[in-house]
């Protein structure tokens, strides 16, 4: 095949064009991990619950932080048609006092024991009363906590013991490792010295169908996912990983394509010469668009090796938020291949262009 | 039957006052076996004449019957396939793939479709015997010298048996020796395998090695001769 004898006769050439689109590409991937990581610190905890949808305060502007449900409200969500289960959690944000005087914050989730809002531990055991938490893996490993440790959480102006009785693997919220206790525990630390004035939850996790929408008495439900969209910052998060996602396609489809054109352009003559002798535009359009395939997959291949290496090495600490998932890794490395095969259309069309009668012309 | 005959060939450049008869009303014939020296000062009109006789170039008016069919009247992939089956051409310089060996550069005709890879390689093995390239038949092109890669695009040029040959100034960039060696070998091969060729060329030397020259000026043919040092068809 002409094509591959020149790719191998012309190694230079073309494992430098190669080094950069992998270069190029492994920068898309690594943006693209750093989108997935910070998503999974603004909210894992949330999407992993353990319902399918989620029902806020009408006020709130479908925000955790600001949602307060009355144990009226609960009550109400939980009747409401269409809802087959319903359990009420409350989240808080608090300084955690830890090991030998250290703190730390966490997102506090405050569940009902024995409620499908309670994660189930990866190691020791769930639930069992007011003054026990379970802690999530990430928390376990910043602090080196364990099982039976025990934990201080600040009510009022003081602190109060609490016992670790499991570690559960359910991420982050708001960018803090979580920690589940009883809810009760949850409106102390909240909520210490207003009694009356006490809210039931922060949000009410469902399960049940056709609930996006549902509105109540003060409340409204929308799916997990459009909760988990509303986290505050996750939107603009998003759009900006995205964007420089986008940026780093574009740049990677404009490399692979100016680099064809110039070299089309040098082999105007020997592509005229081919053509005077009987090869068609499209044969030879398809050779170069074999050439700009091989390189585009070979470049994102590689890319995908140097990610996995990076993840493996550089960020095996929990340091930096960047996750890679197979699909992630897989979808940037065929969106670089198309957008390289896409920056090479301008070749394409200069290739079968070219008139043969330049094979007439003197070198 | 001649293997080409042209009839009142006309190629007009331009237009309205501007235009030019580039080539007028010129009509020729070459036999099996035959091979005619187009010679002529620059800008006569020979090459022009070539590139339509190659299909890569439409004639403005008159007929050019390749084996008894107008070409003129081909279309784009029609003119493609012309040129792969049925025209063998040998350009003046940088004719080859630089990057593929002397072998290779011959059996590329066979990517571009239409023929039987197996009698390809049997053919480029002969050619490459009777051209004297057997030695540098592994070497890559680019590293090839001027003679050699002239005897090269004249093997490329027979690989697909075509009954008619051109040759744009074979030995434009060769010394009269090299240049003398290349011509008597595409003189070897067009009376040993019995095509037509037709030879675009300045130098009269070389000219004089074909069976018949004909002289082109300003468009036109000016005088038709037999070379004086013609042996004819053997």
């Amino acid at each position: 095949m002409l094509a591959l004898t020149e790719m191998l006769r012309r190694k230079v050439q073309f494992s430098l064009v190669m080094a950069v689109v992998a270069l190029i590409a492994y920068l898309v991937l690594m943006v693209t991990g750093l989108g997935l990581g910070l998503q999974e610190k603004a909210g894992t905890a949330l999407l992993n619950l353990d319902g399918d949808y989620l029902a806020y305060a009408d006020r709130s502007n479908l925000s955790v932080i600001r949602s307060r449900l009355t144990d009226a409200q609960v009550a109400d969500i939980a009747a409401a048609p269409g809802v087959e289960a319903a359990t009420p959690i409350g989240y808080v944000a608090a300084v955690v006092e830890y090991g030998d005087d250290e703190t730390a914050t966490a997102a506090l989730i405050g569940v009902d024991p024995g409620s499908f809002a309670e994660p189930r531990p990866i190691d020791g055991g769930p639930l069992t009363g007011p003054d026990q938490v379970l802690i999530d893996r990430s928390w376990a490993s910043l602090g080196g906590t364990e099982v039976g440790d025990s934990i201080a959480l600040p009510v009022g102006f003081a602190t109060r013991e609490f016992m670790v009785v499991g570690i559960v693997d359910q991420g982050s919220f708001f960018f803090q490792p979580a920690i589940y206790l009883d809810r009760s525990a949850w409106q102390d630390v909240s909520y210490q010295g207003a009694a009356d004035q006490t809210p039931a939850a922060s949000i009410v996790v469902l399960r049940g169908s056709g609930l996006d929408g549902a509105r109540g008495e003060g409340w409204v439900a929308v799916t997990k996912q459009t909760g988990f969209d509303n986290i505050e910052g996750v939107a603009a998060q998003q759009s900006t990983v995205n964007a420089l996602r986008y940026m780093g396609l574009l740049i990677g489809a404009m490399v692979i394509g100016v680099f064809f054109y110039v070299l089309t352009i040098q082999k105007v003559a020997l592509l005229g010469i081919l053509k005077a002798i009987g090869a068609s535009g499209w044969f030879l359009a398809g050779q170069s668009l074999l050439q700009v395939f091989i390189i585009s997959v070979a470049g994102a291949g590689i890319a995908v090796g140097l990610a996995l290496l990076t993840e493996a090495t550089v960020l095996a600490s929990d340091a930096v938020p960047i996750a890679f998932t197979p699909g992630a890794m897989l979808s940037t490395a065929v969106a670089v291949a198309v957008s390289g095969v896409l920056g090479a259309a301008l070749s394409i069309r200069q290739v079968t262009s070219i008139d043969p009668i330049v094979a007439m012309q003197p070198q | 039957m001649p293997i080409l005959e042209l009839r009142g060939v006309t190629r007009t450049f331009g237009s309205g006052s501007q235009a030019v008869d580039a080539v007028n009303d010129v009509s020729l014939t070459v036999a099996e076996g035959e091979m005619i020296a187009l010679v002529g000062p620059s800008g006569s009109g020979k090459s022009t004449l070539l590139a339509m006789v190659g299909a890569l170039l439409t004639p403005s008016a008159g007929e050019i019957l390749v084996g008894g069919v107008d070409i003129a009247r081909y279309g784009g992939s029609e003119r493609t396939r012309f040129r792969r089956d049925r025209v063998g051409f040998v350009f003046q310089g940088s004719n080859m793939v630089p990057f593929l060996t002397a072998r290779e550069n011959l059996l590329l005709v066979g990517e571009f479709g239409g023929a039987n890879r197996k009698e390809l390689r049997a053919r480029a093995d002969q050619l490459l015997q009777e051209l004297e390239l057997t030695d540098v038949a592994s070497s890559i092109a680019s590293r090839l010298s001027g003679g050699e890669r002239q005897r090269v695009a004249i093997a490329r040029a027979l690989m697909r048996d075509p009954a008619l040959l051109l040759v744009d100034e074979p030995t434009a960039s060769l010394n009269t020796e090299l240049g003398t060696k290349v011509v008597d070998a595409l003189v070897r091969e067009v009376h040993g395998r019995s095509k037509a060729c037709v030879m675009v060329t300045h130098d009269t030397r070389m000219a004089e090695r074909a069976d018949r020259i004909v002289e082109i000026r300003d468009g036109r043919i000016s005088s038709e001769d037999l070379a004086a040092t013609s042996s004819g068809a053997t």
